[in-house]
């Protein structure tokens, strides 16, 4: 069981609101956008192979 | 897996959520997410189990299988339907929440029509074709 993925995903998180600050304070609010932008689809990219893991052991479960 | 370690999944998540929303918002809701497909993953797969004693119990009573794989694609459908209302529940859409789960009101119906198919044919059949 990967319950590794949720700490990670936490720290992904903390990581790029520290970066998100610290390039907004620094006067880059694109480059902080960005940064931003950037965590949220490799969050979404972990997150979208772990739920199609899930819809086909559903799939393969109930014969949808 | 145990209750007692889904139980502490599910607390640690929602602490680890509750404490990046002030920072990241977008985040903070993925993190929820993938909480809840672990727990959904983990306890799937003792519900294979559950399912085969199901079938030989049915297959025992000479229930035919159709129904049993219809009964167990209602199931699914309401399970799928139920994670992502709650998903879009979560992320505050309660109007996407709602209309997936009209979805999956009407696609459970639509798997279970062969039935009310054969309730009907069994019923004319025993009223002899006269309605």
């Amino acid at each position: 069981m990967d319950v590794d993925m949720i700490f990670k995903i936490a720290a992904i998180g903390i990581i790029v609101a520290v970066l998100n600050q610290l390039l907004i304070r620094s006067g880059r609010e694109e480059q902080a956008m960005l940064t931003t932008l950037a965590g949220l689809i490799v969050v979404l990219s972990m997150l979208v192979t772990q739920i199609s893991s899930l819809f086909t052991s559903i799939k393969s479960l109930f014969g949808l | 897996m145990n209750i007692i370690s889904i139980t502490m999944i599910g607390i640690v998540t929602a602490v680890l959520s509750l404490s990046i929303r002030r920072y990241n918002g977008e985040i903070s809701l993925i993190i929820a997410i993938a909480g809840c497909v672990i727990i959904f993953l983990s306890v799937l797969l003792n519900l294979s189990s559950v399912f085969e004693t199901v079938k030989s119990i049915l297959a025992t009573a000479s229930v035919r299988t159709e129904y049993i794989v219809i009964l167990l694609k209602a199931v699914g459908i309401c399970f799928l339907t139920e994670f992502a209302c709650d998903c879009c529940n979560d992320a505050g859409q309660r109007a996407l929440a709602g209309n997936v789960s009209l979805a999956g009101k009407i696609l459970v119906l639509v798997t279970a029509i062969p039935l009310y198919e054969d309730i009907l044919n069994t019923v004319l059949s025993l009223t002899g074709g006269a309605v």
